[in-house]
């Protein structure tokens, strides 16, 4: 199920019709689904013109907007403008009828929130985690605090999804199977369905997508990239990859592993080689243990440690050690997304991460590798900015994935009539093959390198 | 001790002692003159005090006058109107503890579309954005609290036990991090605890919270009530019912550091350092003035108090001798053979 980023809601409210054959909308499922998306998108909100947006008749429309009054899916809202006779009535959508909880884990933290049904996110809480302990902590965790922000921010429709974001790629689940498959994020996940007990857990289906895939869409809701259709996130992390809005869509790729720029080779290696977390971590102590770097080096001896947050304070304050690594992590991470820039010419490049988050001379030497090495026409108005969003985007993204496949069309038909998308066919029928999943699959993760047996 | 909570869109911390200025930012920020205007949820508690002497007097030393202190008595619309005003009034900076999380934010960002700069105690109102609507949140590592409290009631709970947690039920991101950190803690180290919750949406029913509690859990062997102000509330319905409970919260209140020093029902207080605050709130403001960009996520260590330690605690939190109440139930130095 693919995103939409921008033009879903105009596209799914665009009534369709095949000639010589009956309309999707002329059912029950269909008419009521697309007068929904038209209300929800404020394409029509009166009668009148949902009857010329859907090109339905007066009668069904207004039958179909009572079902809908009735499921508590919309209200009744304030008076329109009157042009010749009677002022119209609005209708509007309910956001607050379900609620949509979201999470991300990542290989030191999670990440919880819950939003309305427009993917607003209400609250949210981060915390560290200890993943070495396996799955089952983790999915429980997630669950404990799921019910407690339940009891929070709770509407009379409960939980209608959950968004999870993971790192690392996730597979797009087969033509069968509607909801994501067991995950491979992490190391002796594999075989471990965690997808299946959350879903059993909390009682809603899951939507799975990659962090970084989630941070853009996130960036692109909230964040820089507000009213934008081509933009570029790079998450600047332990791993690096690229989120890419084309034309307003999230390009997931064929397996949905786009975007994996980490893997890119530069001089002296592999970008994440050179500029992922863990390097300058490696790079830094090697400085601080040497005397290289006054600044690291006093960092050390205080805490014991030195971090890529170090690092940044150290350019800040002068360091020449801190400027000239952050310098070197900038031009690699430039060079590999010049390409990028002219191949896709977007309006807006993104960087996120702990990286990212070191300051303003890692973003100088990326502006400047960008700007050198592309096309003067896709750089006139191209912006590189740092997110602002921190860990919110990944929780902001992972709301909209699920507020945006709610109410796709093709899944909408399958609830609307039962009134929440907990009692979707599909859904019950995952739930079912959850429940064999759990009890046949192994209830611990497989040691590294597969089956002992 | 370690921070151990992270920022409201999960930054690491930094610890506050870690963020100075340099004798170069010093001097540039006496020489600009800036006017600063603080809004807090109420003036007259000990904490608000001790946090505004720390802001006073650490602008101060860098040559930035406190124009106007605002006391929104706990009340969001208030606090709306004040901010809305001061958008357009002629200060530099903003320092302000957002009391309602999705109320107050549209507010908030209010003074930064004024081209001013706002400093946030505490939390965040969500979707709020460091460097977009904020320059950095300072706060006590208020999950750190949590761990404190739920550490120091252990002790005194029984295996198999029902332990309350009086909550507060207000969108509120401090307390709600102290009650998701002490329900961590306990399931992690006390599994055999069941957890039970009240909650009070105003201090005035924190008392009647606790009541209902007592009477839905006759068993209860435990509380951790968020801060010290409902605790005393706590400590009355408990005593109303005639039982004896031990008590753990948050912030060491004059009522709740008696009751511990004389081993009534408090038995262990995570304190916060209000004044520290209020000396980091202060640098962050001129940091953020001169454009320095201080960390987003500032953050304090709590402070653990017992009976054993809470003179000295006294004296630490509010930099003043300890009443005559906590020095008399202090216990004698055990002198050396």
């Amino acid at each position: 199920m693919d995103e939409r980023s921008i033009s879903n809601d105009e596209q799914s409210a665009a009534p369709r019709r095949a000639a010589g054959r009956p309309r999707a909308s002329e059912s029950a499922h269909g008419s009521l689904a697309l007068l929904l998306n038209l209300v929800r998108s404020g394409v029509a909100t009166t009668r009148q013109e949902l009857e010329i947006q859907s090109e339905m008749g007066r009668a069904v429309v207004t039958d179909r907007l009572a079902t809908l009054l009735k499921l508590g899916l919309i209200e009744e809202g304030e008076l329109g403008l009157a042009v010749g006779g009677r002022a119209p009535r609005h209708v509007r959508f309910r956001p607050r009828m379900g609620i949509i909880l979201a999470a991300v884990l990542d290989h030191s933290s999670l990440a919880v929130g819950v939003s309305d049904l427009t993917g607003r996110l209400l609250a949210e809480h981060h915390e560290a985690v200890e993943l070495a302990a396996g799955p089952e902590p983790v999915v429980q965790r997630l669950a404990t605090l799921f019910a407690w922000m339940l009891e929070e921010h709770g509407s009379e429709g409960g939980i209608w999804g959950i968004g999870l974001a993971v790192p690392g790629a996730v597979e797009k689940p087969d033509g069968q199977r509607l909801f994501a498959p067991a995950l491979t994020a992490f190391q002796n996940w594999d075989g471990f369905p965690f997808v299946e007990q959350l879903a059993t857990l909390v009682g809603a289906p899951v939507w799975v997508r990659s962090g970084v895939q989630t941070m853009t869409m996130g960036e692109l809701k909230s964040g820089s990239g507000i009213g934008l259709a081509d933009m570029i996130f790079v998450k600047l992390g332990r791993s690096i990859s690229a989120g890419v809005i084309s034309e307003g869509t999230l390009h997931r790729g064929a397996q949905g592993a786009a975007g994996m720029i980490g893997h890119t080779f530069v001089e002296g290696g592999s970008l994440e080689t050179i500029a992922g977390s863990e390097a300058l971590t490696r790079e830094a102590r090697q400085a601080a243990d040497s005397g290289r770097s006054p600044y690291l080096a006093g960092v050390l001896a205080r805490t014991g440690e030195v971090t890529v947050t170090d690092t940044g304070h150290g350019a800040q304050l002068g360091d020449p050690f801190c400027i000239d690594l952050l310098g070197r992590c900038g031009r690699a991470v430039g060079e590999v997304l010049a390409p990028l820039a002219n191949l896709l010419n977007p309006s807006l490049i993104v960087l996120g991460g702990a990286v990212a988050e070191t300051g303003d001379i890692l973003l100088a030497a990326v502006r400047e590798a960008v700007y050198r090495q592309s096309h003067p026409v896709v750089t006139r108005d191209l912006r590189i900015v740092r997110s602002q969003m921190g860990g919110s985007a990944g929780l902001v993204g992972a709301a909209q994935v699920v507020a945006e496949a709610l109410f796709d069309p093709r899944f909408l038909q399958g609830w609307i009539t039962l009134g929440s998308p907990r009692e979707h066919p599909e859904f019950k029928d995952f739930l079912a093959r959850a429940a064999v999943d759990t009890v046949t699959r192994p209830a611990k993760p497989r040691p590294p390198g597969g089956s002992l047996a | 001790m370690a921070i151990t909570g992270l920022g409201p869109h999960g930054e690491r911390a930094v610890p506050a002692d870690q963020v100075g200025l340099s004798g170069a930012d010093a001097d540039a920020a006496r020489k600009r003159n800036f006017s600063v205007a603080v809004v807090l949820h109420t003036t007259v508690s000990d904490w608000a005090k001790e946090e505004l002497a720390g802001i006073v007097a650490t602008l101060g030393r860098y040559g930035a006058a406190v124009v106007e202190v605002i006391d929104c008595a706990f009340d969001v619309d208030r606090q709306v109107a004040e901010l809305q005003r001061l958008a357009t009034e002629p200060v530099d900076a903003v320092i302000s503890i957002p009391i309602g999380s999705a109320r107050a934010a549209d507010a908030h960002r209010a003074i930064a579309a004024a081209g001013k700069k706002l400093l946030l105690l505490d939390n965040a109102p969500t979707g709020m954005l460091p460097g977009k609507d904020y320059v950095s949140v300072i706060s006590t590592d208020n999950f750190g609290l949590g761990q404190i409290g739920a550490e120091l009631l252990a002790g005194h709970v029984a295996p198999g036990g029902t332990v309350g947690v009086l909550a507060y039920g207000v969108d509120f991101f401090a307390t709600h991090e102290r009650e998701i950190a002490f329900r961590k803690w306990m399931a992690t180290h006390r599994p055999d605890l069941s957890l039970v919750r009240g909650k009070f949406a105003d201090v005035t029913q924190a008392k009647a919270a606790t009541a209902g509690l007592l009477q839905g859990n006759p068993d209860l062997a435990g509380l951790f009530a968020v801060w010290d102000v409902p605790a005393a509330g706590a400590i009355a319905a408990i005593r109303d019912a005639g039982k004896t409970i031990p008590i753990t919260t948050v912030d060491l209140g004059n009522d709740v550091a008696a009751d511990l020093a004389a081993g009534g029902l408090i038995k262990g207080i995570a304190a916060q350092l209000p004044y520290d605050q209020g000396v980091a709130v202060g640098i962050a403001t001129i940091l953020g003035l001169l454009d320095r960009q201080p960390p987003p996520w500032i953050a304090l260590p709590g402070l653990g108090v017992t009976a054993s330690n809470v003179v000295e605690a006294y004296q630490v939190v509010w930099r003043a001798p300890a009443p005559a109440a906590l020095l008399r139930a202090r216990k004698p130095r055990k002198t050396m053979p």
